[in-house]
């Protein structure tokens, strides 16, 4: 070993031992949170890498800029193999994968050549699309260039001198194993007929700023938002947001926990270890913000911002909880004691997430539709922090929007969230010969399903319509079902969602007590959110029945050929469907209730918004938004309803009593009369009388 | 009160089934402004005082959650139909008490009589506002709005004093879990309550006469006349 | 053969129309336990007195006036000590106060200082024997209890409006008193008065609240509803959500689910097609009345009375039919 090798190993430690040094730092900084176990599943886990990560399905969804990046990432993992090689090669000359069979050889020396000009064509591409396209996406939220404009500069970089190292390498050895390297071949040409002593001199330079660059840049992570290089691939793993299991189960809370003081999140140290990974991992790309409805209509909400306020919080207070008061005193020393951007220890422990970064107004103005989780390329959970601090709001502080109270006050004393009476739950059926279960146990009889109708479909009169719509069609096809008439109570979704896990325990708790003396197992349901509450949710109390959604019912019923249609085929309709975000993204029922539509009007044209299926656009009432008042910005209901009239659709269908609401209400105030349908109604008018 | 009541086979009470008991929006009103007085103006203790069956319990441990001390329920088989039977029992445990203040809600919601308050004040001989809507408690003395029909009172009062709280006094506050779980500590006394012999007694509860099926008058401007002789003749609210 | 005692309420030196109403419920009572006299008590400040005569018209035998400077406004504690000596050294039978803001709070005073149960807000009574039975509205009015009082005096208060005033002309002599406490010495001083005008009634407390929606197109036709309030009288405005949310109107106006819950005794919803949430928040009411022009609205399902049409056009002529209605009086 040369003088100069040794010298690269030493650099190379140290390079290697900072950058180890700062990694141990950052995830001593997750011990500051609460636990959440991820371990479960780790085949499925493993999958959600190789699909999300590796085969980059979630930045492809962009045309523009997913190739972009897979190529800059693809072109990254090619290229890391090339430069492991050259930094082992820089302390121990006679290193190399020369050693590989010569046809693997080859292709790899092509690969390294190949990948790289292509990522210098993507890192062409993403400056221009970052200076002159400026998406909208890649501004907002205070955000700065300075970092990406960095990282795409070290990146270019590093293919350059990659490439004149090859060339000036070729240059001085025309005959080297790898003159199988195209273009650098190709580079060195020009370069041969210059002085031995120059090429060798060139060669060590671009060599040195090559290797320097790499181990600086590596050593760059931890202060960007690059890090995400090293921190997607645990987050997509431990990610619960493609599965293992249903997607948009909330956190349980276990209320009874002895000693427990805090429920909900107001701080770094009161979320999960997942959520500050999440904070590491975001990268700032805007995907999330880009479709949220909130921020698309205008309001302050940002999913993006949420994460970065988390990431920027904990790299406040990690520090001072584990002891470290270094950064303060640093700053204070540069900045002065006392100077306004100076802040004492105290000061940034008493701060917290809560309030001095998120707003209240922020996290109200989320419907919980996922979208953002949805496009989220490195497996974010906006929800999980969002969710966590409404629980603290409404939990440990009782703060939340005023308009809201009456809705907890009659899920408590009235079982629904509105002032209706409770003994009138039922009285949609009169007169349809519906059954109770009360009635039916005591006839000795059991259903074969359980019609779960839900407080929209008990109480509202638009919805009612729905519930008689689907038990026409129950009826018709011969099934034997019940309702739970005054005895179903609200499932509890908006106490839930709004953050008031404790009202929402006692619902579910009742739901379930209700459930299962009747030894219920089918239940049947024609709202999304119910579907989810009790399918998805209700197991976390003890609760598992199996839920379907009306749109997967009616189409196994029409698929078996059990519904009674007319024989005309119906009128001719273009209608479009709007995808309900507790049907579509949290369950994956984007075909069913399509097929059902088709089945029941065959010469029906189907049109789809822009925005459908898993990038459908909510109506604006999930999270709880039903029951608040929504005051900035443009309405989300009639940006919704504006999507779907633009289709020139001449009918609308949904299959959810809230996205009927909002969006029929959206359509009036368009002054349209475009009639807005559920799609049992769809199949109601088809049943031959 | 959104409840369609039934009556009960005595034909002397509504019938319960199915019904949830709940603190009323004026005593919420007044626990409210207890509690807040006490944040603002501290520290200070707040009691919380029901009387009637181990029922009303669920409603002292609600006050308890939204961060009253202490709470005692003077027992009773049933909430006595005359006032002054309440008052004098209420009287009685509250003279030892060296309250500053002593609030109720304006009227219960179910009996509707809005007679315990003023009488409790004048059998501890103290000053009293009734259905106020505005509060101001300063130095020993207290300053409130009462609303009259087209016209309102200010009135003033030395402390201590009773004071029955109207609508425009802060809504009671959502208890918080912390509240909820700390609410199982506090100390909630029960003693039997001081009932003498009724005066007033409810002899039946009825339905008033059902309200007629609605109906369309009309259509257009031509339906209005018709639609005002109904107010008139029938509604009587014109 | 015991008399019967009214309490004659006045304010700004004017009788309030329920002094009538008392006044005659006891002349009432006392024509129907056979004989006996009315006394009305009667206090201000000084010059009172001369409304007395008005106290006869409607049955009073003897006014028993009580004029001192330091009862000009309302002096609660000198009107209940001075009730209730009056009351004791009668001998009275039954007392009668009004069930208004006045009534409420000085009844129970008056009660408890002569150690008597009282029956408050009365519908209707009746003797029977040493009792009187009474009605009362409870549970927000959907329960009507019937209560027996025993005891003497028995003291009543009279719902406003539930008994209306009948004249049965009398002379009645009047008769100076004192007031039994000295009224510079009550502990609940008033400082002010203020005088209604100015303030628009609230949904809260108002008999009649006259409701726009969206039915109504704008914010300026909401100028249309203002005048049906105005012509009422004694009516406040209310608005839907979908109204409010696009800032016709101000959100505490906002009658629903997430704005306020009323109860008055008309509601006249304009132009609103009764989403569950607005329903929630008025369906307590006693008649109500809609004017919409879907025939299929939800809203008239709650409906009492109701008329299908353009509630623009409606609304002018619904507003100069009640202004002449409410002239006749």
């Amino acid at each position: 070993m040369r003088t100069e090798n040794a010298v690269f190993l030493l650099v190379l430690l140290l390079a290697a031992g900072f950058f180890s040094y700062n990694v141990q730092r950052l995830l001593s900084y997750l011990s500051i949170a609460q636990p959440d176990d991820r371990s479960g599943h780790p085949l499925v886990r493993l999958k959600n890498v190789i699909t999300v990560a590796f085969l980059q399905k979630k930045i492809l969804r962009d045309p523009v800029a997913g190739p972009m990046h897979a190529l800059i990432f693809w072109g990254f993992v090619v290229l890391t193999v090339g430069t492991i090689e050259l930094l082992l090669n820089g302390s121990f000359p006679a290193f190399s994968y020369a050693f590989l069979p010569s046809q693997l050889y080859t292709f790899y020396s092509i690969s390294q050549d190949v990948f790289g000009a292509l990522v210098l064509g993507a890192i062409a591409f993403a400056f221009y699309r970052r200076l002159v396209l400026h998406p909208e996406r890649l501004e907002g939220d205070g955000l700065e260039h300075s970092d990406a404009l960095l990282i795409l500069g070290a990146i270019a970089g590093l293919m350059v001198t990659m490439f004149a190292v090859n060339a000036f390498g070729l240059a001085l050895e025309p005959d080297s194993i790898t003159r199988a390297k195209p273009l650098s071949l190709a580079l060195s040409i020009p370069l041969r007929n210059l002085p031995t002593g120059l090429l060798t001199g060139a060669h060590a330079v671009f060599w040195w700023t090559h290797a320097l660059l790499v181990l600086a840049f590596l050593n760059y992570l931890p202060y960007s938002k690059h890090l995400h290089i090293v921190s997607s691939i645990p987050n997509v793993y431990f990610s619960n947001s493609q599965g293992p299991g249903p997607k948009g189960v909330i956190r349980f809370l276990d209320l009874e926990a002895e000693n427990v003081e805090q429920f909900g999140a107001a701080d770094v140290d009161q979320m999960t270890w997942k959520d500050l990974l999440d904070g590491y991992t975001c990268t700032e790309c805007g995907r999330c913000t880009s479709v949220c409805p909130a921020h698309l209509t205008g309001k302050v909400l940002s999913p993006r911002k949420i994460i970065i306020d988390t990431r920027r919080r904990l790299m406040e207070k990690a520090p001072l909880m584990l002891g470290d008061f270094s950064e303060v005193a640093h700053h204070a020393l540069v900045h002065g004691e006392g100077d306004e951007g100076s802040m004492s220890a105290t000061a940034i422990l008493e701060h917290r997430l809560l309030d001095n970064f998120i707003t209240e107004e922020e996290l109200w103005q989320c419907t919980t539709c996922r979208a953002c989780i949805q496009e989220c390329p490195v497996g974010i959970e906006h929800l999980d922090h969002i969710v966590d601090m409404r629980r603290n709001l409404v939990l440990m502080e009782s703060r939340f929007p005023p308009e809201v109270l009456p809705t907890f006050e009659s899920m408590e004393r009235n079982g629904s969230p509105w002032a209706f009476r409770p003994d009138d739950r039922a009285k949609w059926a009169d007169g349809l010969d519906i059954p109770t279960m009360a009635e039916l146990t005591e006839r000795g009889e059991s259903p074969e399903i359980l019609f779960w109708v839900g407080c929209m479909g008990s109480f509202d009169d638009r919805s009612k319509k729905i519930s008689v719509a689907f038990a026409r069609i129950l009826q018709a096809a011969g099934v034997p079902f019940a309702i739970l008439g005054q005895e179903e109570t609200c499932n509890g979704d908006p106490a839930r969602r709004m953050g008031n896990e404790y009202l929402y325990q006692t619902l579910a708790k009742q739901n379930i007590e209700t459930l299962t003396r009747y030894d219920v197992k089918t239940i049947v349901t024609f709202c999304p959110h119910c579907f989810h509450q009790i399918g998805n949710e209700y197991p976390q109390l003890g609760g598992n029945y199996e839920v379907i959604h009306h749109s997967t019912y009616i189409e196994r019923l029409l698929e078996a050929g059990r519904v009674p249609f007319d024989t005309d085929a119906g009128k001719t309709l273009t209608m479009a469907y709007h995808d309900s975000c507790y049907l579509g993204r949290y369950n994956d029922v984007y075909d069913a209730p399509r097929e059902t539509l088709r089945r029941a009007l065959p010469i029906v044209t189907m049109v789809e918004p822009e925005r459908t299926r898993d990038r459908g656009m909510c109506c604006g009432a999930g999270g709880g938004r039903m029951f608040m008042e929504e005051t900035q910005g443009k309405r989300i209901n009639i940006e919704r309803a504006e999507q779907l009239l633009a289709t020139g659709a001449d009918t609308l269908a949904v299959a959810c009593p809230f996205c009927m609401t909002m969006i029929s209400d959206g359509v009036k105030a368009k002054g349209s009369d475009v009639p807005v349908l559920d799609i049992s109604e769809v199949v109601a008018s088809r049943l031959r009388v | 009160m959104e409840t369609r009541f039934k009556i009960a086979a005595s034909g002397t009470a509504v019938d319960e089934a199915g019904l949830k008991y709940d603190m009323s929006d004026f005593d919420g009103y007044a626990v409210e402004t207890a509690l807040q007085l006490n944040e603002k103006q501290g520290p200070g203790e707040t009691v919380v005082i029901s009387l009637g069956p181990d029922v009303v319990q669920e409603q002292l441990r609600k006050a308890l959650s939204m961060g009253a001390d202490r709470a005692v329920q003077l027992k009773a088989e049933r909430v006595p139909t005359d006032g002054l039977v309440i008052a004098r029992a209420l009287a009685a445990e509250l003279k030892g008490g060296a309250y500053d203040l002593i609030f109720f809600g304006r009227q219960a919601v179910d009996s509707a009589n809005a007679t315990v308050g003023p009488m409790v004040a004048e059998l501890l001989g103290l000053p009293c506002a009734t259905a106020v809507s505005t509060l101001d408690i300063a130095n020993g003395r207290g300053t409130a709005r009462r609303d009259l029909e087209g016209a309102a009172e200010i009135v003033e009062f030395a402390l201590p004093a009773v004071v029955t709280i109207d609508e425009g006094m802060p809504r009671a506050r959502y208890p918080s879990l912390k509240g909820i779980m700390a609410a199982k500590k506090k100390p909630l006394e029960v003693k039997p309550a001081q009932l003498g012999e009724e005066r007033l007694t409810l002899e039946k509860m009825e339905l008033p006469p059902e309200r007629a099926a609605g109906r369309i008058v009309g259509e257009g401007p031509g339906a209005v006349a018709e639609l005002v002789r109904l107010l008139h003749t029938e509604a009587k609210v014109l | 053969m015991a008399n019967t005692f009214a309490f004659a309420e006045s304010r700004g030196g004017a009788l309030r129309r329920v002094a009538f109403e008392a006044v005659s419920a006891a002349r009432a009572l006392a024509d129907a336990s056979g004989g006996g006299e009315v006394h009305a008590m009667l206090a201000g400040a000084p010059g009172i007195a001369s409304l007395a005569g008005e106290l006869g018209k409607y049955g009073a035998d003897m006014v028993i006036v009580v004029e001192h400077a330091g009862l000009a406004n309302a002096n609660v504690e000198a009107l209940a000590a001075t009730a209730a000596a009056r009351i004791k050294a009668g001998g009275y039978r039954a007392a009668i106060f009004s069930a208004s803001a006045q009534g409420r709070d000085l009844a129970p005073r008056v009660a408890a200082q002569l150690g008597v149960s009282m029956a408050a807000d009365v519908t209707a009574f009746e003797l029977a024997g040493d009792a009187l039975v009474v009605k009362h509205p409870a549970y927000a009015g959907k329960v009507i209890a019937t209560l027996k009082l025993t005891g003497s005096p028995a003291i009543v208060t009279l719902r406003p409006g539930a008994r209306s005033a009948v004249e049965a002309a009398r002379e009645a002599r009047v008769e100076s008193a004192q007031p039994t406490s000295d009224p510079g010495a009550s502990k609940l001083v008033v400082k002010e008065m203020i005088v209604g005008g100015g303030t628009k009634l609230d949904i809260g407390d108002a008999p009649v609240i006259v409701s726009g929606g969206r039915g109504l197109k704008s914010a300026e036709n909401f100028k249309l509803v203002e005048d049906l309030a105005a012509a009422f009288g004694n009516a406040a405005v209310g608005a839907t959500r979908a109204v409010t949310d696009d800032g016709w109107r101000p959100h505490s106006d906002q009658i629903g689910q997430t704005g306020r819950q009323v109860s008055p005794e008309l509601y006249v919803a304009l132009g609103i097609s009764g989403a569950i949430q607005h329903i929630a928040g008025m369906r307590n009411s006693r008649t109500i009345v809609a004017i919409n022009k879907d025939k299929e609205a939800p809203i008239f399902k709650v409906a009492d009375y109701g008329i299908v049409g353009d509630v623009i056009e409606i609304l002018p002529v619904l507003t100069a039919a009640v202004k002449e209605a409410r002239a006749k009086g």
